[in-house]
């Protein structure tokens, strides 16, 4: 069995700041690190590999720097990494971001399980995973809560939706993301750090894949950020709850309906 | 010429509509103004009748599929139908509640259209045709504006509760149906599915919290919260003073050395709002406050507030939730 | 020794402040109310993989040289003081038996260092500071050693399985030897009711009547005092870096606090006796930093370090204690209630004004060391 994490490198905190000249988001100094629910996709991967003796390959679409999070994942003890960097995947959306990793997914051939983080801790979407689930037309399974294997080429899962929980089972190959309930990722010890820079990381470029140019890096997205900018925290404005308790009750019910609070 | 098509798609929950829809219903119609045709595309079995729970919120037409395959179709065979009717129809935007089901749907639709898709966003507005979606990054630490120029349609996903739905007296809502050919996914299938019921056994994960101070700490008062909790399937909270009972313990403390909380909903009784209290509570997202004294700064951090005696408003809303 | 990897490094202290942030800091006030360590906590640190960190890979370690060893026990204090000389004591001791065991010795005891904490051993009821004071023995009876004695005060006593025990082979001989728990005649006695690092226990074993063979020796006999101070080098720049880590607490509990205090109108930040707490607590974290680092970079490359080492931990634990003093002020009544950590931060750091060499001995080696140059 031959497992394909995807991940992403986001950076270490939250507390962006934006750069009263350019408008622009500054992210100088922010260290990267591998995006915090990719851990428990990278974990899953684990325990299955743990229960199967299935192959677990690292998958990431970034930067050169986006190497230290394949390393880590390494050091939890996937196999091996996979870095897809070019200047012409840079400046992406979701779609061509998964369009990308659909195609890499495709190279790396005999593929059963694609396993997603929930989403990206920065921009926060969670949409590579369907994406990449569409373009091969692979059943998915997103938000898995449990995740285990429960056939030869079957895998069952549950998924928690806001007030309802399904069961769905799918048969390999397929697309899951998961949710961070699911596991607790372990942490590399110190010495697989050490031992992960032995293990195999391959860099693929453009013209390693095969690709439709007009559909990667900035040109194949259609979306476009046209302003970042820091959110004015909302004072609470205070509704005063008026009259006998009776009516102050009613009124208190009224507004919880209205907020769809009751 | 026909206005453009601005489209709410209605996501099912068990039985019933999520509200989610209804919000996104009553905001499509105040963006709409003249210019757009605000449809809300509904996908249900054939003894459904969910656009009774559409109606009132007055979008200017509920175009309804239906097919019994839907309640338990997959998002593919969701997104494969959904792809068919936009074929069809070349809506201008497509809305999607946040909620698993729509983050889960619309991106897999997105793939299929090769379009774009804002995520989970705070607001919406429109420049001209285009689509502006707010959405939040890094934690909602930062805001960023997003278009999709030269795709149709532009879709977007929108945070549950962030607009508040209203229901319109003299909403008419022309109700059509339309087809589609329903393409079943056999790799994947639902083998069950469970409401889940109020799972908080902490008022860590609590949805909603019934918080007590001081101000609300006798015996009769206890048991009204313990009532009201249950009714609002919520848990009950503590401000420092009360872990002294013995009923209550650090576990159930709100606030700097206790837990902080983020619940829907929270309604604090006789809690003054020290700041150590105030931290553990503040991010909640609707916060109701009674207190006697009109001077208490919890007041300040709150949505609604009454001022008067914990144990009569706690009476007087059990006998209104009966 | 293995060279550096910057990138390995780099993922290392980025898991350690995971690690750190998750684990350690949560459980920064109950350890020290508890007076231990929570069930299954070492147990975690064990899986980890923190017992191995310096220990070299060809012994089932992650080979970590000494300036990387120093700078993850920095970061873990910032969480939890005890944590990181619980870590301390077991490193320093392992360094002793690298320095000064047989290649035999080492095959034999090493590999198990990743799983069990070995603890080194001095103090004695009847000598701490002055190591001839002790009375524990070692002598010779046929082609084997006994051993009897007492030892108090030590560093994860109860809780290390493997002790360095410093004992006189004769009147005025002192060498090393070390012990497993497993073997007849070891025990454990009492453990201390100490005021700081309360995670961490410090007690007492009891050897009567231990038989070990010339192989469990480490040097040669008569090294004793020679291998107590390697040892104690060693320590002292970990402790400075344990005091680094306390005194960055110190600096966030106070920055953090100042930020949000107001006195009257004016936040605590605009107060001019703030800045100069502020400063001062962080020159001091500063300069034990640099003095912690020197040492270790100094043993890296071979070079002596033992005055340097003494400076790190003598010039670090007054500043931690006077920097937690400085930043209970600023958070006054707040500062000395035990629901903030601030006054724990100080009666940590105390510890090591007499742990690994009481500060006026370390003033007296270093002004020895100037006197000689
Ligand atoms: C502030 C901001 C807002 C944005 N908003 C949008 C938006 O609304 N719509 C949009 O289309 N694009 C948006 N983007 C672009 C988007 O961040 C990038 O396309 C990004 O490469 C993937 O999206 P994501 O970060 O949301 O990942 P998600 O879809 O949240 O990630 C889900 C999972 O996909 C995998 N994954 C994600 N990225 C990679 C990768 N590079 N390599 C390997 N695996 C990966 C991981 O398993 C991850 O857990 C935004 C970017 C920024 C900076
Ligand atoms: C280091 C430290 C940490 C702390 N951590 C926490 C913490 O985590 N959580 C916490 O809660 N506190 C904490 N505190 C304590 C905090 O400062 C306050 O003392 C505490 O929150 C007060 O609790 P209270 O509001 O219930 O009581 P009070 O402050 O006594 O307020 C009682 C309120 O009830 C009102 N009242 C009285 N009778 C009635 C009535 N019949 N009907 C309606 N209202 C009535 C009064 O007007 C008053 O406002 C901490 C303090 C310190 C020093
Ligand atoms: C938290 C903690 C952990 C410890 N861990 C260990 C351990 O792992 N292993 C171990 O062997 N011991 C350990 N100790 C014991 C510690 O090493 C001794 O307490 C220390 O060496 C001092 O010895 P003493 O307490 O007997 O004091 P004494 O030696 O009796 O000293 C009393 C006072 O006289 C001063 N003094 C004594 N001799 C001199 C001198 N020559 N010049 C100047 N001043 C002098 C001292 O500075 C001190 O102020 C630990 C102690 C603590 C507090």
């Amino acid at each position: 069995m031959k497992i394909v994490v995807c991940i992403k490198q986001v950076p270490e905190t939250n507390d962006v700041t934006i750069d009263p000249h350019t408008h622009n988001l500054d992210r100088r100094g922010l260290a990267g690190v591998m995006n915090p629910f990719d851990k428990n996709a990278v974990e899953q991967a684990l325990q299955l590999k743990a229960a199967t003796d299935a192959e677990v390959v690292l998958l990431t679409m970034g930067p050169d720097d986006y190497a230290q999070s394949l390393r880590e994942g390494m050091a939890m003890g996937a196999d091996s990494g996979v870095l897809l960097s070019d200047r012409a995947f840079a400046g992406a959306d979701t779609l061509a971001t998964g369009y990308v990793l659909a195609q890499a997914i495709a190279k790396i051939g005999d593929v059963d399980l694609i396993i997603f983080g929930r989403q990206a801790v920065d921009a926060d979407t969670g949409q590579v995973g369907p994406i990449v689930a569409e373009f091969l037309h692979q059943p998915q399974i997103t938000y898995a809560a449990t995740l285990r294997l429960s056939g030869p080429n079957e895998v069952t899962a549950e998924r928690l939706l806001e007030d309802t929980k399904q069961t769905l089972v799918a048969q390999l190959p397929a697309v899951v993301s998961v949710r961070s309930e699911l596991n607790t990722p372990r942490y590399p010890t110190p010495r697989n750090i050490q031992l992960s820079f032995t293990k195999p990381l391959t860099t693929w470029h453009h013209d390693d894949l095969d690709l439709d140019d007009t559909r990667l890096g900035q040109a194949g997205s259609p979306t476009i950020v046209t302003k970042v900018y820091a959110p004015t925290p909302v004072k609470r404005a205070l509704t005063p709850l008026t009259g006998t308790p009776q009516e102050a009750a009613s009124q208190l019910i009224k507004a919880l309906k209205d907020r769809q609070l009751l | 010429m026909s206005k453009p098509e601005l489209w709410v798609v209605a996501e099912r929950r068990l039985d019933h509509i999520e509200p989610t829809t209804q919000q996104l219903i009553t905001k499509a119609t105040r963006l709409a103004g003249d210019h757009f045709h605000v449809v809300t595309v509904l996908l249900e079995a054939t003894t459904d009748h969910l656009e009774d729970e559409l109606q009132p919120y007055g979008p200017d037409e509920i175009r309804i599929v239906r097919d019994d395959r839907f309640p338990t179709a997959t998002d593919a065979e969701l997104a494969d139908a959904l792809k068919q009717l936009i074929d069809a129809a070349h809506p201008n935007t497509v809305l999607f509640g946040a909620t698993i089901t729509g983050r889960s749907i619309a991106p897999r639709l997105q793939a299929k259209l090769q379009t774009g898709l804002t995520a989970d966003c705070l607001d919406l507005r429109f420049d001209d045709e285009t689509l502006v979606a707010t959405k939040p990054s890094y934690g909602d630490n930062i805001m960023c504006e997003i278009i999709c120029p030269d795709r149709r349609p532009q879709m977007a996903t929108v945070r549950p509760n962030t607009f508040v739905a209203q229901p319109q007296a003299d909403a008419t809502p022309a109700i059509t149906t339309a087809h589609i050919t329903f393409h079943p996914v056999a790799r994947l299938h639902v083998t069950a599915a469970t409401p889940v019921v109020n799972t908080a056994t902490t008022v860590g994960d609590a949805s909603r919290v019934v918080a007590l101070g001081r101000g609300a700490a006798n015996e009769d008062t206890i048991a009204s919260a313990t009532q009201l909790a249950e009714k609002l399937g919520g848990r009950i909270g503590v401000s420092r003073p009360l872990t002294d009972q013995d009923r209550f313990t650090h576990d159930d403390q709100i606030g700097q050395s206790g837990n902080t909380i983020h619940p829907d909903l929270i309604l604090n009784f006789g809690i003054s709002g020290a700041v150590q209290y105030l931290v553990g509570m503040q991010d909640s997202q609707t916060i109701v406050s009674v207190n006697s004294d009109p001077n208490a700064p919890i007041f300040a951090a709150s949505d609604y507030g009454y001022v008067g005696d914990a144990q009569a408003f706690m009476t007087a809303l059990l006998a209104q939730f009966a | 020794m293995s060279t550096r990897n910057a990138a390995a490094e780099k993922l290392l202290l980025q898991m350690v402040d995971d690690y750190t942030t998750r684990e350690v800091a949560p459980l920064d006030m109950a350890i020290d109310h508890a007076q231990d360590f929570p069930e299954g906590y070492l147990q975690q640190l064990t899986q980890t993989g923190f017992l191995g960190l310096m220990l070299p890979q060809e012994f089932g370690g992650a080979g970590f040289g000494p300036e990387v060893t120093a700078t993850v026990l920095n970061h873990l204090a910032r969480g939890n003081a005890s944590t990181a000389v619980t870590l301390e004591g077991h490193y320093k001791t392992l360094d002793q038996i690298l320095k000064f065991g047989t290649p035999a010795l080492q095959q034999q005891l090493l590999p198990s260092a990743t799983q069990r904490i070995f603890a080194f051993s001095m103090t004695e009821a009847s000598g701490g500071s002055n190591p001839m004071g002790i009375s524990s023995t070692a002598t010779r009876e046929g082609d084997h050693w006994v051993i009897n004695g007492d030892k108090i005060m030590i560093t994860n006593g109860g809780l290390a399985q493997v002790y360095c025990v410093l004992v006189k082979t004769a009147p005025t001989e002192l060498s090393v030897f070390v012990v497993d728990q497993d073997m007849p005649g070891f025990s454990f006695g009492k453990r201390e009711d100490f005021i700081g690092l309360r995670g961490t226990p410090v007690g007492e074993i009891v050897m009567d009547h231990i038989i070990v063979d010339d192989d469990h020796l480490l040097g040669k006999v008569g090294d004793g005092g020679l291998i107590g101070d390697s040892a104690h080098d060693d320590a002292r720049i970990l402790m400075g870096a344990v005091l680094t880590g306390i005194m960055e607490h110190e600096l966030k509990i106070a920055t953090d606090y100042a930020k949000e205090r107001k006195a009257g109108q004016t936040p605590l930040t605009e107060l001019q006796v703030t800045h100069r707490k502020v400063a001062d607590i962080a020159m001091r974290k500063e300069t034990t930093k640099l003095l912690y680092e020197r040492a270790a970079q100094l043993k890296a490359a071979g070079q002596p370090y033992s005055e340097e080492a003494a400076m790190a931990k003598a010039h670090g634990s007054r500043a931690a204690v006077a920097a937690g003093d400085d930043a209970l002020q600023i958070l006054a009544g707040y500062g000395y209630s035990r629901e903030y950590p601030v006054e724990h931060l100080i009666r940590d750091a105390r510890a090591m004004e007499i742990a690994e060499g009481t500060v006026e001995k370390m003033r007296s080696a270093i002004a020895t060391a100037e006197f000689h140059k």
